[in-house]
């Protein structure tokens, strides 16, 4: 479900970037970006198997 | 670097962007390999990074629009560099097919490397930022490679709502989930 909202949020981004205002596009970009980086650090939970 | 020709590139970019998307969806489609959490983040990653394009299509070229693109490709990397380090062990089959030799998260993070390079690139030449808040008209080419990398993007709302449903996607999707609940 998040990765559709994340789907969606970009999308409403790209329309406002080609519609709307300038300012507004770059935060609604800056908070989908937190959000991404925020839904990977949920799911990167698992060991990396490395050894060196 | 003109105005003009900077816009023209922002547009190609605009179309690989289209491209790259357009590719993962076709071997979604034709081979039935759902993207994992990982794959659909990084495809979320390569669809933001079209929003610096887009700006600089509209708005025209600005160093600002150039940084967004720039730090959607740094965590597109990251995100694609975790995939690969968990599938480096020898022995490892990966996920999911190889096209051309590689499988797709490492294409993307070559991709995304490709990316930063260019991105870079763009920036060395100032002449692109001079006048830029003259208005000008925005061509066909450029408009086209807008709509389609949107539709694209609205197409994967539909594709990962179809495969997610309502619940957290599953690590390994074999079924896509709200046909199934609706069977």
């Amino acid at each position: 479900m998040e990765f559709t909202a994340l789907f969606l949020a970009v999308a409403i981004v790209m329309v406002v970037a080609w519609w709307g205002m300038r300012a507004l596009a770059l935060v609604l970009f800056a908070a989908t970006l937190l959000v991404s980086i925020a839904t990977y650090l949920h799911h990167a939970s698992d060991v990396l198997k490395l050894s060196f | 670097m003109t105005r003009s020709l900077a816009t023209t590139l922002n547009a190609l970019g605009l179309y690989a962007i289209v491209l790259v998307l357009l590719v993962a969806f076709v071997a979604q489609l034709m081979l039935h390999e759902l993207p994992c959490p990982l794959c659909l983040l990084q495809r979320i990653q390569f669809a933001m990074l079209a929003v610096g394009p887009i700006l600089n299509v509209r708005f025209g070229p600005r160093p600002s629009h150039y940084a967004v693109s720039l730090l959607t490709a740094v965590a597109g990397a990251v995100f694609a560099a975790r995939q690969i380090l968990l599938h480096v062990m020898p022995g490892d089959p990966g996920y999911g097919s190889a096209l051309l030799g590689y499988h797709y998260y490492t294409w993307a993070f070559i991709g995304f490397a490709t990316g930063i390079v260019a991105l870079a690139a763009m920036l060395l030449f100032d002449e692109q930022f001079r006048d830029v808040d003259k208005p000008r008209p925005i061509s066909a080419f450029a408009r086209t490679a807008v709509w389609l990398v949107l539709a694209l993007t609205v197409l994967n709302v539909i594709s990962t709502l179809l495969e997610c449903g309502f619940a957290a996607c599953p690590d390994n999707p074999v079924a896509y989930e709200l046909l199934n609940s609706r069977r």
